[in-house]
């Protein structure tokens, strides 16, 4: 029941508020109470919907206005002089309020009409403005004209995909995206697999074994005596020092080692220099704390 | 009962030196290992001799090979050096050698060593020590300042080596290797090619 024929008694902000806006007396009858407070609740709700609604609110808000005038007109006229008077004033009111009632009624039919066309329409504007997002996206994505990283474009093409749009425009930019994305992806992983090789080659390669071998290989293949110095002094700083222990292995025959006679590493790498060749590969290396080699052990290739 | 006991000590005796020989004994790829290291060493003289000679080789880097020589003789070893011009062969201790190798009288030296192999293979000892000869060719070019060939000889000569077991502390271990030694190198043939 939406309209009240009693004086409101439950405290109610809206209708206060109400009260205030459309200046009513403090004498009002509770019909006219009750017609603001009505009115005020469907204001209430139609300010939850969107801007396209207020010229119901403002018929609404017209109409209230003339009613509220047509009271006060027949308050004045009918002033309640006898019994018959004040009967027949309120027999008046009566009949006003029912059709009020009426047109609030029928005006809330219209109302709701009013809500599932917007609703609808509102539905169709936003599928408008998501299909023009999403082939504006698409577009960018396909021309290389984002900035983002691969990983947001997959997600884009991802939320797009989740609106399930069903544009034959869209479906051929995702298509078309889709394909472009996953050769971007291929290419991003093989570059992650060479860098990743690369890092580990470039770690290998600093291991003192591996940088000894190839130290190893640059003086026997150096140009000039001057160039294999260089390098043989550069070996030794990996060394503890200069007459670190060089153990070459000649055999494994039988399950143990037979060596060479030992020699240091400054006279293996002179060895290695004049001889011109890298006869041996290194086997096992000990280091002490410092990280400085202090026993070589090399085997014959 | 002496005789008993006479010919039971003479079982044992015998016994233990074949245990001895046996435990002695190496593999045929131990042994390989050991013919193809002294042939190594010697190659790496015929390296040595060759630096030496070379009139390009600065007098620091000589010095130094020649210790490096040197290391891989005997104390007492001998070299023998020879010339088409005469029959005499003259012998030199290791380290007088290689300094007349350097001085020789020639802008330019050409030493190269060729066909180097075993003549008479590594044999075991009854001290352990394996010895062997090694024979290698040498040519010999000496070239004057003008770029001539002034003196050339082809010479064979025969190295003995020696190979011992021997032991040194490493890293607070004991490590057992094989030491190749050169003796004598002396000269077989020389001619004028």
């Amino acid at each position: 029941m939406l309209i009240q024929s009693h004086p409101v008694e439950m405290p109610n902000p809206a209708l206060e508020q109400a009260i205030v806006e459309y200046s009513l007396p403090e004498n009002s009858t509770s019909a006219e109470l009750s017609l603001v407070n009505i009115f005020s609740e469907k204001k209430r709700n139609f300010s939850l919907n969107s801007f396209q609604q207020s010229r119901i609110i403002v018929r609404d808000f017209v109409f209230l206005s003339l009613l509220l005038q047509l009271f006060w007109i027949i308050r004045v006229i009918f002033q309640p002089t006898t019994q018959k008077d004040s009967i027949m004033k309120n027999k008046i009111t009566t009949v006003l309020l029912v059709l009020l009632a009426t047109f609030i009624t029928l005006g809330g039919t219209t109302s709701c009409k009013s809500k599932k066309r917007l609703a609808k329409e509102a539905a169709e504007a936003e599928y408008k403005a998501r299909v023009a997002e999403a082939v504006r996206d698409l577009t960018a994505i396909l021309d290389d004209e984002t900035t983002w990283t691969l990983e947001e474009k997959e997600h884009r093409v991802q939320t797009i995909k989740d609106w399930n749009l069903q544009n034959a425009e869209v479906d051929d930019l995702l298509f078309q995206v889709e394909k472009k994305l996953a050769r971007e992806r291929a290419q991003a992983e093989q570059k992650a697999e060479e860098e990743r090789r690369a890092a580990e080659e470039a770690a290998k390669a600093k291991e003192p074994k591996n940088m000894l071998e190839k130290n190893f290989a640059g003086i026997a293949n150096a140009a000039s005596v001057t160039q294999a110095n260089r390098i043989i002094n550069e070996t030794l700083q990996m060394f503890s020092s200069n007459s670190v222990p060089v153990l070459i292995i000649i055999s494994q025959a039988g399950g143990f080692n037979d060596y060479d006679r030992p020699t240091t590493i400054e006279n293996y790498l002179n060895y290695v220099k004049d001889q011109k060749a890298n006869r041996n590969q290194v086997y096992d290396l000990k280091f002490n704390d410092a990280g400085k080699i202090t026993e070589v052990e090399l085997i014959k290739r | 009962m002496k005789k008993t006991l006479a010919i039971l000590a003479l079982v044992m005796l015998m016994a233990g030196g074949a245990m001895a020989q046996q435990q002695e004994e190496i593999s045929f790829e131990r042994k390989q290992a050991i013919d193809s290291l002294a042939l190594e060493k010697v190659r790496d003289l015929s390296k040595y001799i060759k630096i030496v000679g070379s009139k390009e080789t600065a007098w620091s880097e000589a010095n130094r090979v020649i210790d490096r020589a040197e290391e891989l003789f005997m104390s007492n070893a001998e070299i023998g050096v020879s010339s088409v011009a005469s029959n005499k062969v003259k012998y030199f201790k290791v380290r007088p050698y290689f300094e007349h190798l350097m001085r020789l009288n020639y802008d330019r030296v050409e030493i190269e060593w060729y066909n180097i192999e075993y003549v008479s293979d590594l044999q075991r000892q009854p001290d352990g020590t394996y010895v062997g000869v090694i024979t290698i060719f040498q040519t010999f070019r000496g070239y004057d300042k003008e770029g001539n060939l002034a003196y050339k000889d082809t010479t064979k000569k025969d190295i003995t080596v020696y190979v011992k077991r021997k032991e040194t502390q490493i890293g607070g271990r004991m490590v057992g290797f094989w030491d190749v030694m050169l003796g004598d190198m002396r000269v077989k043939e020389t001619a004028n090619k």
